[in-house]
């Protein structure tokens, strides 16, 4: 839950305000996503919520716990991976258990399910180097899950990979989320993205962010991604298009 | 992606047969012209003897057992200070690129004797240890030391925004960062700098030896040259250039086994 969130930056003409008021709740295996111009300070208030930052005011807990930094109970998807290059696919997957209470074996157990999960067995020992955007992308993905996090935090986790990819990897995420019942808040510019792979989208406006406009979707899921031709959907997408050109300046 | 291995152009593909076939062409043409030159006086053989003799020079050094003896003397020397370059470049390198503080304050000095002809500290050290090892280990150290701090300050400095962010997000402390992310990710620019220490070590002990050694691959070039000893001169010379090219190709070596990754 965050409520009554703020934050400046410093900037060389004073505080510029990035985001302004925001406050909303996230539910057990639901999947929010946010959607916002670029810039709009939502990628900000992510890593806020991941603890990499921390907001001028306003609070955020998690489960009643007040978030006071980083812990992979928050883990994190980002929009430009973020592997080391210098470990191979499941050495990355095992990094990113460090901080978990399991024994070597039961990480190397762990890692190579959720490895399997987004469809990279055999690539167990390649270096990010030799792995497209997308598989380099599952790898991020695949170490988020490993640990199993009370929400997964995903910053425009497609918008660094070629478009069919991308189409490809969403309809993959949100298998994914659904069949563990995940809790996610993903972070998005891309309006049809919010709608597929949201419960509910909260759209932004642009600097300083504000909360326009929470809007449920209410397409059951599992979707595939035919329902984007569904005028019901198209509706929402011009509904969102429509905000979002309100409150961009 | 940021991926620091990649701003390095990769080492070339190994050279064709062809152009293999011309170098050792252009060589024996060399040795041949030089040899004639030599025994029909052409050049003054005085300077510059002829290959022939050269090779029976150096069959002679390595047959009596000077080679070896002052090969031990100068890999002594060499060894120790850089072994001892590199571990102490390393750890100061990256704890200034660590502790941006630290790295501030001491960043000037590095910057200086960067700049400096560090062997020209060698007759201070030769007056405070003498002709020794000590000296020539020192300076051996000196000379090599700074580009390693530097590489090391540079690499750790430069380790991405977005892998010490995702170090922490899955729970990373910072010593558990330092270790896991700075230094790995700071390695590709430690190795260049171990690399510039293995040739810059080895121009520093021949100096060295040139006018502080009493033996040592450095000391005999200086004497043969002093005795006008010609041959034995370039035998010499030609032990140190072969034992360079053997350490900077066991360099190279390393770098490729530690940054296979890349």
């Amino acid at each position: 839950m965050v409520k009554d969130l703020y934050k400046s930056f410093n900037t060389q003409n004073g505080a510029l305000p990035v985001i302004d008021k925001i406050g909303f709740e996230v539910s057990p295996g639901e999947v929010v996503t946010i959607v916002g111009a670029s810039g709009s300070g939502k990628t900000t208030l992510l890593r806020m919520i991941a603890g990499l930052e921390s907001p001028d005011r306003g609070t955020m807990t998690l489960d009643g716990k007040a978030i006071t930094g980083p812990a992979p109970e928050r883990a994190m998807i980002f929009q430009h991976f973020g592997l080391m290059p210098w470990l191979n696919v499941m050495q990355n997957v095992v990094f990113g258990l460090k901080s978990l209470p399991l024994s070597a074996d039961e990480k190397i157990q762990r890692a190579r399910e959720s490895i399997a999960r987004v469809g990279l067995m055999g690539f167990e020992d390649f270096h990010p180097k030799h792995l497209s955007g997308g598989m380099q992308q599952r790898v991020g993905i695949a170490r988020a899950l490993a640990v199993r996090p009370s929400v997964l935090l995903c910053d425009e986790p497609f918008a660094a990979v070629d478009a069919m990819t991308r189409l490809l990897m969403q309809t993959d995420l949100l298998g994914i989320v659904t069949e563990q019942h995940a809790t996610a808040l993903l972070v998005t510019h891309d309006i049809e993205e919010a709608l597929y792979l949201g419960d509910r989208v909260l759209v932004f406006s642009s600097r300083p962010a504000r909360l326009i406009e929470e809007i449920p979707v209410l397409i059951p899921k599992p979707r595939s991604p035919e329902i984007r031709t569904t005028p019901e959907f198209q509706a929402l997408r011009a509904k969102v298009w429509r905000l979002l050109q309100e409150h961009t300046k | 992606m940021t991926d620091v291995a990649e701003e390095k152009a990769p080492r070339g593909r190994r050279a064709t047969m062809g152009a293999r076939a011309i170098s050792a062409t252009i060589l024996i043409v060399i040795l041949v012209a030089w040899e004639i030159a030599g025994q029909a006086k052409y050049v003054n053989p005085f300077f510059f003897s002829w290959p022939s003799a050269i090779f029976q020079a150096s069959w002679k050094l390595i047959a009596n057992g000077s080679l070896a003896q002052n090969l031990v003397v100068t890999a002594y020397a060499y060894l120790l200070g850089v072994a001892a370059a590199i571990v102490v470049g390393s750890a100061l390198g990256l704890a200034m690129g660590w502790w941006k503080t630290f790295g501030d304050i001491i960043d000037p000095y590095v910057v200086f004797f960067s700049a400096m002809p560090r062997i020209a500290l060698f007759p201070i050290l030769l007056m405070i240890f003498g002709i020794s090892d000590t000296s020539r280990i020192i300076i051996v150290f000196i000379g090599v030391v700074f580009p390693i701090i530097f590489n090391a300050y540079i690499g750790a400095k430069q380790t991405p925004r977005l892998l010490i962010d995702a170090a922490r997000v899955f729970g990373y402390g910072d010593n558990q960062l330092f270790v896991n992310v700075v230094f790995p990710a700071a390695l590709p620019y430690l190795i260049a700098g171990v690399r510039t220490g293995v040739t810059l070590g080895m121009i520093m002990v021949v100096v060295a030896e040139f006018f502080g050694g009493s033996s040592g691959l450095g000391q005999n070039i200086a004497q043969s040259a002093q005795l006008y000893k010609t041959p034995e001169l370039y035998a010499w010379l030609l032990f140190t250039s072969l034992l360079a090219v053997v350490l900077v190709k066991g360099a190279d070596r390393f770098e490729r086994w530690a940054m296979r990754w890349a």
